[in-house]
C-alpha cells in the first residue's frame, strides 16, 4: 500500500463513480487502462453515459493504457505534478490512443481528498480544467476573441482561451495582444470565482487589472457558466418575476385660439392656414408665430380643399393608434398634399382612401402628383378626423 | 452661429457599455445601468467618489416612469451628487454629452458622468413615438418613426436600381461592422451576394423602407465620463478631447417633405455641419475626419444623410458606399460599431455614437478598431422632426 501526498491510489479509483459526469462522456464507448506500477491495474469502461471501474489483469482491449508510478499518478490527479512534464520526462506513459485518453479528463470532476482542504492552487487548476466545458456558445454567437488569464502568485499561471466559431480552446500559454488580458492574484481570483468578492471591487482597489477590451471582461459571466467547486451543488436558478402593467389615461387638451380656428374650420368643411407677414409662406395648420421668421402671424386664410399629392407613404407595418390601441389595417397611404393656394413645401398631411393607394402619382419638381379631394365625416366635432381621408378627384 | 471660446478643455476619460439586446429581463433598470457605470469607472480608473455630477437621460414615454433618475440612483451611484435629467428625444444621448462638456468647461464640475439608457422591452416604442406628435391634430395621423420618403427622393434622383442598391449596400456594410462588435444587439452575418434577395424579400415597412433597413428596439445603457483637462491628464487612459459641438432644431412638424428643386428644404444635418465645420476651419470634412459615428436609424437615412454631413452636392456619398469606402478599412469609415441598425437603446443611442468615436480615437475599440491612427472623429445625434447634434473629438489638443 502506497500513500503519496497523504492520498492512496485506491482513493482516486474509488471516488471515480461519484466524480463521474455523464455529460462529459456523451457518445463515448471505450475502455481505459491504468497500470500503476507497484500498486495494481484498473480498467475503466465507459458506455451509454455509464461507467464501471474495476481491478483487472488484462488491459488488452483498452484504447489507451496509462503506465506510471503511484507518486506521479496521485500527483497529477491532485494537481501537484504537472502532467505534461511527467509525460515528457517519461514518468507518465500512455500506451495507445493519447487523444482518447484526453476524453477522460472531461468525464470526471477533480479529485478532492476528503482529508484536506483545497488549496488556492487546487482551485486554480480545477477552474481552468473545467473552463472549456463551462463555455456557453449560445450566449456568444459570433464572438471571435482571445482571453488571457494572467494569474499571479502561488498556484498561478498563464492561460489563454481562444473563442471562435462557437468553440472555446484553453491553452496554458501567453500570447501577444489578446483581446483582453486579466491580471490578478491567484487567491483573489479564487475568491472571485467562488463569489466571495466582486471583480469590480478588485479592479477599483487596484488588485486586478484589465488590458484591452474591458467590456468583454464583464461578460465572462455570460461566456462561461458559474464555476462550482468540487463536491458543491449548483444553486437552483432563481425565477425572475416580471410585472405587467397597463396605463390608460384620459387626456383633455386646450387647443387655443389659433389651432382652435383650424379645428373649428374642419367642423365647417374648411381648411384653414395662416400666412407669415414677413416671408409670405403659409403654415398649415396655422401657428401663432412663423417658425422661421419668429414673428407673430395674424389672421387666417382658407386653402384647398382640393390639391395634389406630393408624397404617398404606403405603410405596410401596422402601427397602433395611440388613442384606441388598435392597429390600423394595412397597407394604408399616409399622404402629403399641396392644397390649392399652397406652394413649395406648404403641404398638408392626411390619409388616402385605402383602395386607391396604388393608383396615385407623387410629385417631383414641376411634375404634379394626382389630384385629390377630402371626404368629410357626417358628424364633425372639430378634429383632424373630420376629414375621413382624401380620395382621387376624378 | 458664432463660436464662443471654451472656458477650459474637456476630455472623455471613461466609457462603459452594456451588451445591447432585445431583452434584459435578468436585471431591472438600475441594475442594468449599474453594469455600464461600473465599466466606465473602471475604464477611467476612478471610483464614484471622484464623480462630481451625473447627467441622466432617456426617452420620456418609453418606460412611462416619472423621474426615472431618482429610482436609478441605485444604479448610477448618484447619492448626494448634483444630478440633472435630460430628455431630448432621439438626440438625448448626444445632448447628454454636450451638457457634460458644457458643465465641465464652465468649471462648475471637474468630473461629470453621463448615463444614457433605455429598456424598450418594458414599454411600447412605437406607441411612445406616436405620442410625441402634436396631440391637437397630428397624433391621429402619426405612423411611428417610419417613412419611405427618403427612398422616394433617392430613387427619383438616382434611379430606382442605384438608390435601392446603395441603401442595401450601406445596410450590409453596417451589418458587417456589427459582426465585429460583440456589444451588438443584431448582427446577421449578411453578405454582399444577398443584396438582390434582400431587396426583393425583406418585408416592406413603408414604401421601399424594408424591415432589414430599419433599426431595432434594444435594451442597454451607455455611460461616458467627462473630465477637465487637469484631471484628465492625471488619469490612466489617454484623454479624448471634445473640440466642439452644435445642436440644430427645426420646426416641430414633419411637413418638410419637399420634392421641388425650386423650393429646397434646408436640412438640419447640412446646416449643423456647415456651421460646425466653418467655425472650426474644416474645408473638406471627408478628408479631415478619420471616423464618423452616425446616428443612422435606417439604411436609407444613413446613405442619404452622408451627403448632408459631408456637405456633398452630387453623388459622392453613393460612390463612397458603392466603392465600400465607408467600411472599417476604407477611406471614410462610418460606424465601425455597426451603428444604430446594430443596436438602438434609444436614450443611449446617440451617446453610444460619442462613446464609440472616443474609443476609436483612443485605439480601444477592440474587434472593430479602425486600422491606423484615428486623430479626428465626428459623432452625430438625430431625433424628433429632424433635430441634429454633432460632436467633434480629437486625439491631440492641437486646434
Amino acid at each position: 500500500m502506497s500513500d503519496q501526498f497523504g492520498i492512496k491510489v485506491e482513493e482516486i479509483f474509488d471516488t471515480m463513480e461519484e466524480r463521474f459526469r455523464p455529460e462529459g462522456a456523451e457518445g463515448v464507448d471505450a475502455s481505459y487502462g491504468y497500470d500503476i506500477q507497484g500498486v495494481g491495474k484498473w480498467k475503466l469502461t465507459v458506455k451509454d453515459g455509464q461507467m464501471k471501474i474495476e481491478e483487472a489483469n488484462d488491459l488488452g482491449d483498452c484504447v489507451a493504457v496509462t503506465i506510471t508510478d503511484a507518486d506521479t499518478f496521485v500527483g497529477v490527479n491532485i494537481g501537484q505534478v504537472d502532467a505534461m512534464k511527467a509525460f515528457n520526462s517519461g514518468k507518465f506513459k500512455v500506451d495507445g490512443d493519447l487523444g482518447a485518453l484526453g476524453q477522460t479528463a472531461k468525464m470526471f470532476t477533480k479529485f478532492v481528498s476528503g482529508k484536506k482542504e483545497m488549496t488556492v492552487g487546487d482551485f486554480i487548476q480545477d477552474m481552468f480544467a473545467t473552463l472549456e466545458e463551462r463555455f456557453q456558445p449560445k450566449n456568444v454567437e459570433g464572438l471571435d476573441v482571445t482571453i488571457t488569464y494572467d494569474i499571479q502568485g502561488d498556484g498561478g499561471g498563464c492561460w489563454t482561451a481562444t473563442i471562435k466559431d462557437g468553440t472555446c480552446v484553453l491553452k496554458e500559454e501567453r500570447i501577444e495582444k489578446p483581446t483582453v488580458r486579466l491580471e490578478v492574484g491567484a487567491a483573489d481570483w479564487v475568491d472571485v470565482m467562488l463569489g466571495k468578492v466582486d471583480a469590480m471591487t478588485l479592479l477599483s482597489a487596484g488588485k486586478a487589472a484589465i488590458e484591452g477590451d474591458s467590456s468583454l471582461a464583464l461578460k465572462l459571466g455570460e461566456i462561461f457558466s458559474k464555476y462550482i467547486a468540487p463536491g458543491e451543488m449548483a444553486e437552483p436558478e432563481q425565477e425572475l418575476v416580471r410585472l405587467k402593467k397597463v396605463i390608460s389615461v384620459d387626456h383633455r387638451f386646450a387647443t387655443g385660439p389659433v389651432m382652435g380656428k383650424f379645428l373649428q374650420g374642419l367642423k365647417n368643411k374648411k381648411i384653414i392656414a395662416n400666412k407669415c407677414p414677413k416671408c409670405g409662406r403659409l403654415q398649415l395648420p396655422p401657428r401663432e408665430v412663423c417658425a422661421i421668421c419668429r414673428v407673430r402671424v395674424p389672421g387666417v386664410v382658407e386653402v384647398g380643399p382640393k390639391g395634389h399629392i406630393t408624397i404617398n407613404d404606403i405603410a405596410y407595418y401596422s402601427s397602433p393608434d395611440p388613442l384606441t390601441g388598435e392597429t390600423r389595417e394595412t397597407p394604408y397611404g399616409s399622404i402629403n398634399i399641396l392644397l390649392d393656394g399652397c406652394k413649395g413645401n406648404e403641404t398638408f398631411w392626411h390619409l388616402l382612401r385605402r383602395d386607391q393607394i396604388f393608383e396615385v402619382e407623387e410629385s417631383w419638381n414641376e411634375k404634379k402628383g394626382t389630384r385629390v379631394r377630402p371626404v368629410w365625416a357626417e358628424n364633425r366635432i372639430g378634429s383632424i378626423k373630420d376629414i375621413l381621408y382624401f380620395e382621387i378627384d376624378k | 452661429m458664432a463660436k464662443k471660446k471654451k472656458n477650459r478643455n474637456v476630455a472623455i476619460v471613461g466609457v462603459g457599455q452594456t451588451q445591447y439586446s432585445s431583452h434584459r429581463e435578468d436585471v431591472n433598470q438600475p441594475e442594468m445601468i449599474h453594469e455600464a457605470v461600473r465599466l466606465a469607472l473602471a475604464d477611467a480608473g476612478i471610483t464614484i467618489d471622484d464623480v462630481d455630477a451625473i447627467v441622466h437621460g432617456n426617452m420620456e414615454l418609453f418606460e412611462m416612469i416619472h423621474q426615472p433618475d431618482l429610482w436609478h440612483v441605485l444604479g448610477t451611484g448618484g447619492y448626494g451628487k448634483d444630478s440633472f435629467r435630460i430628455t431630448t428625444g432621439g438626440t438625448t444621448g448626444a445632448t447628454l454629452a454636450c451638457a457634460a462638456d458644457n458643465l465641465v468647461a464652465s468649471e462648475m464640475y471637474d468630473v461629470v458622468m453621463t448615463v444614457g439608457f433605455e429598456k424598450l422591452q418594458e414599454g411600447h416604442t412605437t406607441g411612445g413615438i406616436t405620442n410625441m406628435a402634436d396631440p391637437l391634430w397630428s397624433r391621429q395621423l402619426q405612423t411611428g418613426a417610419l417613412t419611405g420618403s427618403t427612398g422616394y427622393k433617392m430613387e427619383k434622383e438616382f434611379g430606382e436600381e442605384r438608390a435601392n442598391r446603395a441603401a442595401m449596400m450601406y445596410r450590409i456594410i453596417m451589418d458587417k461592422h456589427a459582426c465585429l462588435n460583440h456589444n451588438s444587439h443584431r448582427s446577421f452575418g449578411l453578405d454582399f451576394d444577398q443584396m438582390d434577395e434582400l431587396m426583393e424579400n425583406s418585408p416592406r415597412l413603408v414604401g421601399d423602407l424594408r424591415l432589414i433597413h430599419m433599426c431595432s428596439q434594444s435594451d442597454g445603457c451607455c455611460v461616458v465620463i467627462f473630465a477637465s483637462e487637469k484631471k484628465a491628464k492625471k488619469m490612466a487612459k489617454p484623454p479624448v478631447w471634445v473640440r466642439d459641438h452644435i445642436t440644430v432644431h427645426r420646426e416641430e412638424t414633419f411637413n418638410i417633405f419637399g420634392f421641388d428643386e425650386n423650393y429646397p428644404v434646408p436640412m438640419t444635418h447640412r446646416f449643423a455641419a456647415e456651421q460646425l465645420f466653418a467655425r472650426n476651419g474644416i474645408d473638406s470634412p471627408v478628408d479631415y475626419f478619420d471616423v464618423f459615428e452616425m446616428y443612422d436609424p435606417s439604411g436609407w437615412w444613413g446613405a442619404d444623410w452622408m451627403r448632408e454631413f459631408f456637405l456633398f452636392e452630387n453623388d459622392e456619398h453613393l460612390k463612397l458606399i458603392e466603392e465600400k469606402e465607408i467600411m472599417i478599412d476604407g477611406k471614410m469609415p462610418i460606424n465601425p460599431s455597426g451603428g444604430v441598425t446594430a443596436a438602438n437603446p434609444i436614450g443611449a443611442t446617440a451617446l453610444v455614437r460619442v462613446a464609440e468615436a472616443a474609443l476609436q480615437v483612443r485605439g480601444d475599440a477592440g474587434g472593430h478598431q479602425i486600422p491606423g491612427d484615428v486623430n479626428h472623429a465626428l459623432a452625430s445625434g438625430f431625433g424628433g422632426t429632424m433635430w441634429t447634434v454633432l460632436m467633434m473629438l480629437e486625439r491631440e489638443l492641437s486646434w
